[in-house]
């Protein structure tokens, strides 16, 4: 192994894609693009959902109620309508993604304390909107109650504390408004960075498809240099991505970072070794770019978006998927890159998932040298 | 004219059928990937581990844990014995959520003017979970509470629960979160199929040199144009119609409004996207560079599909620039078909759009072609 061997299949990898601009361009700067694209589609919280209206009762209290539910930014009432069946044309159309009805009795039955009489019609096709939609009611009709209540019991000489005697005290740590950017920009930081080294795949067929393995083979450069001098140009452009994403996060997305930032580029590294390795293992059973297109973008590229844990978290996944997502070097520095912002925790935590990614770099190169051999012979 | 085109497309297959793997593989692999993909996020978030430290040991205190474990939200993952044990967990990110009960909860419970309180940290590393466990902690909270206070005012028995609102979801009753993804995975899926082999086919011929035969021979534009789309075209509909039956019956997706249409649409939507994909082949130098553009352009469609995040939720800017995502307009078409059993007099305007779209796209497909085959 000669470093002077991998570093001339370096240059030459470098060579190939800083002939053609638009290339060397996408390289470059389709991480820091897509993170400044996701980042702001992915973290907007949910707010404005549009209400419809069916008040039957047309009461002071009615009024009150509605009044209380449209209050602040989340929900607006888009309208009042007479009939269920307009409600439900608009519910159709997407005009509006949930509604209440409010029966004629609201008002006396609510006065009389007997209850309150209220249908809350959710859309379901968006349930992320349409949940939390219905949470910010069911929660406001419950204070509305409540306060209801409670005017009451003064009246009847009780504290109205009872009513909710069990104080709970809830915080959340690191991130104190459970902010999505906080987290889901690290996590969107980890998949983006991978995406340029998904190429390597096709580096080796590109030598197949015109006809010049057989010159480099003919050179002293061993097979493994070969495999790792090519993932050497990712390997650089990535390190370059680390910095101008985090910096994009960092300053752009007010994103704080609170652990070791040199550590961090090193832990960097690692991950792109292990992911260009298992890039570097499909390509090598495949003679086109189009094969090995078509093999990485399914065998690394989906896994790794969903189910390295950025979107949906792993510990509710089925446990045979969680097994899979081990072998996934993503999933591993998905947890490095947000230990790194948010928690800020260093190597005696982060060890084990560098030692995962290390081992992974070595195995994947390790066979994929093996096969390689094995195919020419 | 069409016996020529048909050469065209049989040179296609020729080309694929020394790479006849992979166009099978691409489907079926894809289709398999949505299955596993599907089964494992879009589920509600179960699961998640709590550590509790119970200064109390009662019985009453084990009534909080269990309230909590019955969730299913979260599963108890250990016992803490200090308050070290938790700042370790939470630093290590093992634990989603812990529990402190104080000393005197039970105490505080039993007597009759008692003032039980009870504490709980989560961990914001993880936003999306922790959103979920306050939820599911505040209900838990909320439940204890009204049983206590019934107890403790006998007069109230039985009339709280009148209080709580009756809710109906429409077309999603189970507000299973299956049929809201799933749709969208199967949208990311269907459009890199496409994508990818539309992006390759004149890419490959350039970098290798074989785009001046095809030049030389009798072709008119728009028939080397038909010759490669046809074939994407057929293998990414068999694609569209594997998924579709995959998330139909696996995932339980219904599908209330007409097969027809949205057999119909689909093919629409497919060529809007070939377009794309042409474009990109056409302004392509190499493969590799077709490969970056694909995987950029693919990631940006996919996020106004609306996976992560609704697209009403976005920043005005996005939203406006949803309109010119082809997938954006497509999604809609296909969630309001599928699950409301709507059909054109409502989804229209989103089919209006995307025949813009294809003729604009169409058109500029057709002029990058010509002048990269002159």
């Amino acid at each position: 192994m000669s470093l002077r061997h991998i570093w001339a299949v370096t240059l030459k990898e470098l060579r190939y894609i800083q002939r053609d601009r638009a290339t060397l361009i996408l390289v470059i700067f389709t991480p820091t693009l897509l993170l400044f694209m996701m980042a702001y589609a992915v973290t907007a919280d949910i707010k404005h959902v549009p209400l419809g209206v069916l008040d039957l009762d047309r009461s002071m209290t009615s009024r009150k109620f509605l009044q209380q539910i449209t209050l602040g930014e989340s929900i607006d009432l888009y309208g009042q309508v007479n009939t269920l069946d307009d409600l439900e044309e608009l519910l159709l159309k997407e005009a509006i993604h949930i509604a209440v009805v409010i029966p004629p009795e609201f008002e006396r039955q609510l006065l009389a304390l007997r209850g309150m009489p209220l249908q809350v019609i959710v859309d379901g096709t968006e349930p992320q909107t349409g949940g939390y939609a219905l949470d910010q009611i069911l929660r406001r009709a419950e204070t509305f109650a409540t306060d209801l209540l409670s005017s009451q019991l003064v009246a009847m000489g009780v504290d109205p504390d009872v009513l909710e005697p069990i104080d709970l005290h809830v915080r959340t740590w690191y991130n104190p408004n459970r902010k999505p950017k906080v987290d889901v920009i690290p996590g969107l930081l980890s998949m983006v960075l991978g995406l340029p080294g998904m190429t390597v795949a096709l580096t080796l067929a590109r030598e197949h498809e015109h006809g010049t393995l057989e010159q480099l083979l003919a050179t002293p450069i061993k097979r493994a240099e070969l495999l790792l001098g090519k993932m050497g140009p990712y390997v650089l452009s990535g390190v370059a991505n680390v910095l101008v994403t985090s910096l994009v996060a960092m300053l752009w997305f007010k994103v704080p970072f609170n652990g070791n930032f040199l550590l961090f580029l090193v832990l960097s590294v690692i991950f792109f070794f292990a992911l260009l390795s298992m890039n570097m293992l499909v390509g090598v059973f495949i003679k086109t770019q189009a094969g090995a297109m078509a093999l990485s973008f399914l065998v690394v590229f989906l896994p790794g978006l969903f189910l390295t844990g950025i979107f949906f978290p792993l510990v509710s996944m089925p446990p045979i998927v969680r097994m899979e997502a081990m072998f996934l070097p993503g999933s591993h520095y998905a947890i490095i890159t947000r230990g790194s912002f948010i928690t800020g925790v260093g190597l005696d935590i982060l060890w084990p998932y560098a030692v995962a990614m290390l081992v992974f770099g070595f195995l994947f190169t390790g066979v994929a040298a093996m096969f390689f051999r094995k195919k020419l012979a | 004219m069409i016996a020529r085109i048909w050469s065209l497309i049989v040179k296609e297959f020729i080309h694929l059928r020394r790479d006849w793997w992979l166009p099978v593989f691409m489907v079926l692999g894809g289709a398999s990937e949505l299955l596993i993909v599907g089964w494992a996020t879009s589920r509600p978030m179960t699961n998640l581990p709590l550590m509790v430290f119970d200064q109390d040991q009662s019985s009453i205190s084990r009534e909080v844990v269990t309230a909590l474990e019955n969730t299913t939200t979260f599963s108890l993952k250990e016992w803490a014995l200090d308050f070290e044990d938790i700042e370790e967990a939470m630093d290590r990110g093992s634990i989603n959520a812990a529990l402190i009960i104080p000393p005197d909860f039970s105490k505080e419970m039993s007597s009759t003017n008692g003032d039980p309180a009870l504490m709980v940290i989560l961990n914001g590393a993880e936003s999306v979970a922790a959103t979920e466990a306050l939820r599911a902690v505040e209900g838990v909270g909320r439940e204890l509470s009204e049983q206590l206070a019934i107890q403790r005012l006998s007069f109230l028995q039985g009339s709280l629960e009148a209080f709580n609102p009756s809710v109906r979801v429409w077309f999603n009753e189970a507000l299973s979160e299956a049929l809201y993804t799933t749709p969208a995975e199967l949208a990311l899926m269907l459009e890199f199929t496409v994508l990818i082999f539309a992006a390759l086919s004149f890419a490959r011929e350039r970098e290798l040199g074989t785009l001046e035969q095809l030049l030389v021979m009798p072709f008119s534009t728009m028939e080397i144009i038909l010759g490669k789309a046809i074939p994407a075209l057929a293998i990414a509909f068999t694609d569209f119609v594997i998924m579709l039956g995959m998330i139909h019956f696996a995932f339980g997706v219904p599908i209330r409004g007409s097969l027809v249409l949205v057999l119909v649409l689909v093919i629409g939507y497919l060529c809007v996207e070939l377009g794309k994909g042409l474009v990109i082949s056409v302004s392509s130098k190499t493969q590799h560079q077709a490969f970056l553009l694909v995987l950029l352009i693919g990631m940006t469609d996919f996020m106004f599909t609306g996976y992560a995040a609704p697209v009403e939720s976005m920043p005005q800017v996005l939203q406006w620039f949803a309109n010119f995502i082809p997938a954006y307009h497509w999604l809609r078409i296909l969630r309001g078909i599928l699950l409301k059993g709507v059909g054109l007099e409502v989804l229209w305007p989103h089919v209006l759009a995307l025949v813009i779209l294809g003729v604009v796209i169409g058109y500029f497909s057709l002029r990058f072609v010509r002048r990269a085959l002159s």
